[in-house]
């Protein structure tokens, strides 16, 4: 009985993470979009929907993964395991609490982030520090350095070589034509490479890399051909006088955009999901299949990550439609080739770290992206302070949210008598 | 999300051309200012000082404006000095302006007609330069949204090298005014405060240079 009530609230917690990612991050992807018109917000509910789905159930599975089973060593567990069972709820709540709270105070707070820390402070609290596996969160620590960085470097490239090969040529549309389906294949190399390179093994996606990098370069060469086709009869051959060609430029890029906001939305959902489902998969093996001893090696089920999946695109169209269209309000400083740059940056380093099975926040890595084409003298003004209040707030998050979790933890224990 | 947008702060590249052509338009009356200057019209040219003076201070508010935007705070694509240094010599510019409306209200002054068209001649020049520097500092916004550099920043430096040579022209002239007035039959008074406009109107020329010079920096350095 009591078994079940814990299951009803972690499942409760879990959606409830799954949410708030849903309706606070995904602006992320879509903003700039929405913002330069290139997509209407319904548009957006339904694309984001299709690929923070896809992305979640495709990809997602990695990182869950790690957080059920790869920070918390179950070994000492053996024996008492509804005591790890509570132990990830408790981390479930705390996330979720600290996340409110944080949004409160308007603090940029990172839902990885908040997970992790609540994950290690049970951990800490049920089984002492041993128990954590810190080889494996030094490896998690360190990405979370250098994904932003990652970011940086990728979008100041991308930027730099837009600015060289397109906006400084002497036929800068001519050169967008070529520019923009190229983007597109590199999108799509991606994204196919990541979902059938050790993809989801009950749907057979688990082929190896040579097989995948087999269908995924025919298929980026497909989108080429097609998106230079599609190119060649949407345009009229008329000239273009130089102060226009700008414009025209912004304007394919806006095009592409639309394709990169999708990247970046599979990308997050690939990452983000396993925030809320990694934890939940933690309980449910234990309050629901009754399990004796905690198996890491069992990977998290795809009907809990469509369960994730199906979360996130709720928090999405119910609450995330406001955040877009606040900030694609405003952001009117991010221009289509600007945001292409940094989103590219963004969704393809945070995809690979998915495919490590890499816990990482999104946000961190756009906002390394954005710095990385502001050093390439993309942007009018970056504020540093607010780098300074993101990067603050990371730092503090940690130790609260574990605290937090170490809290429930043993105010579940007491109110349950185990 | 919503944090990532406070980002971005606002541009302090857009001010800066409004602040631009605020300072143009004080240098645009200079020459309404010659003229009344020949024609020894007294009234109309305390008339001038006062608007000359309004229309500077209403720039010295917009170079506030951009100042504000300029803390260490912000990360810019430009050197932050080069940007300060922008707007300093831009603001001499207009004070320059001033100058030249304030010392011309000093002494009726009756300028022999040997000199008249020179005169005109040196102060259109100058008028020149800087319409020449606001077609540049125009620039500055877009220039800004274009990473500074392709076919508009290459534009921007051909414009830039015009108004160094604008520049020179004014010396010129101004050398050739001075070979005459100091030559000429008039009181001292006269001369002197001659000397001083001349002055005056070349130091606009001169710091106009050096605004166009100080974006040359901008667009290359970085």
């Amino acid at each position: 009985m009591t078994l079940t009530i814990l299951l009803i609230i972690a499942v409760a917690a879990g959606f409830y993470m799954a949410w708030n990612i849903g309706a606070n991050d995904v602006a992320n992807a879509f903003g700039t979009s929405v913002g330069s018109g290139a997509l209407t917000i319904r548009q957006v509910v339904i694309l984001a929907g299709i690929f923070e789905f896809s992305g979640a159930f495709l990809v997602g599975t990695n990182v869950a993964d790690t957080i059920k089973g790869g920070i918390i060593a179950t070994e000492p567990f053996s024996g008492s395991v509804e005591l790890f069972g509570m132990g990830m709820l408790a981390a479930l709540l705390a996330a979720a609490i600290w996340l409110n709270v944080a949004t409160y105070f308007s603090q940029p707070v990172s839902t990885t982030h908040a997970i992790i820390g609540a994950v290690i402070g049970f951990g800490v609290v049920a089984r002492g520090p041993g128990c954590v596996a810190w080889t494996k969160m030094g490896t998690i620590a360190a990405s979370w350095v250098i994904s932003p960085l990652a970011g940086g470097i990728i979008a100041y490239i991308v930027y730099k070589c837009i600015v060289r090969v397109v906006l400084n040529s002497r036929h800068p549309v001519y050169m967008a034509r070529m520019a923009v389906p190229l983007g597109l294949s590199g999108v799509v190399c991606i994204v196919v490479l990541s979902v059938l390179y050790r993809g989801l093994p009950r749907l057979r996606l688990d082929l190896p890399l040579g097989v995948a990098a087999a269908i995924a370069l025919p298929a980026a060469a497909a989108a080429y051909v097609a998106c230079r086709a599609a190119i060649q009869i949407r345009t009229r051959n008329r000239r273009i006088r130089l102060a226009e060609r700008y414009i025209v430029v912004e304007r394919w890029f806006s095009r592409l955009q639309v394709v990169t906001g999708c990247y970046m939305a599979f990308a997050h959902g690939a990452n983000d999901v396993a925030n809320a489902v990694g934890p939940l998969a933690g309980c449910i093996q234990i309050f629901r299949e009754h399990a004796d001893t905690v198996a890491t090696k069992t990977p998290v089920s795809p009907l809990l990550l469509a369960f994730g999946g199906v979360a996130i695109v709720v928090g999405l169209a119910t609450y995330g439609t406001k955040v877009i269209e606040a900030v694609g309000r405003k952001i009117t400083e991010v221009t289509p080739t600007r945001g292409f740059s940094a989103e590219f940056a963004t969704a393809s380093t945070v995809l690979v770290c998915s495919k490590m099975g890499l816990p990482i926040s999104t946000t961190f890595v756009l906002v390394g992206a954005v710095m990385g084409v502001g050093i390439a003298r993309g942007f009018a003004a970056i504020d540093l302070k607010v780098i300074r209040r993101i990067f603050a707030s990371w730092l503090i998050t940690i130790p609260i949210s574990a605290a937090l979790a170490a809290g429930i933890f043993m105010l579940l224990r007491l109110v349950l008598g185990t | 999300m919503r944090n990532l947008l406070a980002l971005f702060g606002s541009s302090p590249f857009e001010p800066l051309v409004e602040h631009a052509k605020k300072v143009h338009e004080c240098v645009a009356l200079v020459r309404p200012i010659a003229e009344a200057i020949i024609a020894g019209d007294e009234q109309r040219l305390r008339e001038l000082q006062h608007q000359m003076s309004k229309t500077e201070y209403e720039a010295d508010l917009l170079k506030d404006k951009v100042r504000a935007k300029l803390p260490r705070r912000y990360f810019l694509p430009v050197d932050r000095d080069d940007l300060a240094d922008f707007l300093r010599q831009m603001d001499r510019v207009a004070d320059d302006a001033e100058d030249f409306a304030v010392v011309a209200t000093f002494r009726k002054l009756s300028l022999p007609a040997e000199v008249h068209q020179e005169f005109l001649d040196l102060a259109d020049k100058v008028v020149a330069v800087s319409e020449a520097l606001l077609n540049v500092a125009e620039h500055l916004a877009q220039l800004q949204k274009e990473a500074f550099s392709g076919p508009e920043a290459t534009d921007v430096m051909e414009k830039i090298q015009q108004v160094c040579h604008m520049e020179w022209e004014s010396d010129k002239l101004s050398r050739k005014l001075a070979r005459h007035y100091y030559n000429m039959n008039a009181d001292t008074v006269t001369i002197m405060l001659l000397e001083k406009l001349c002055r005056n109107l070349t130091s606009i020329a001169d710091h106009a240079e050096n605004v166009g010079k100080n974006l040359r920096l901008m667009i290359l350095r970085k």
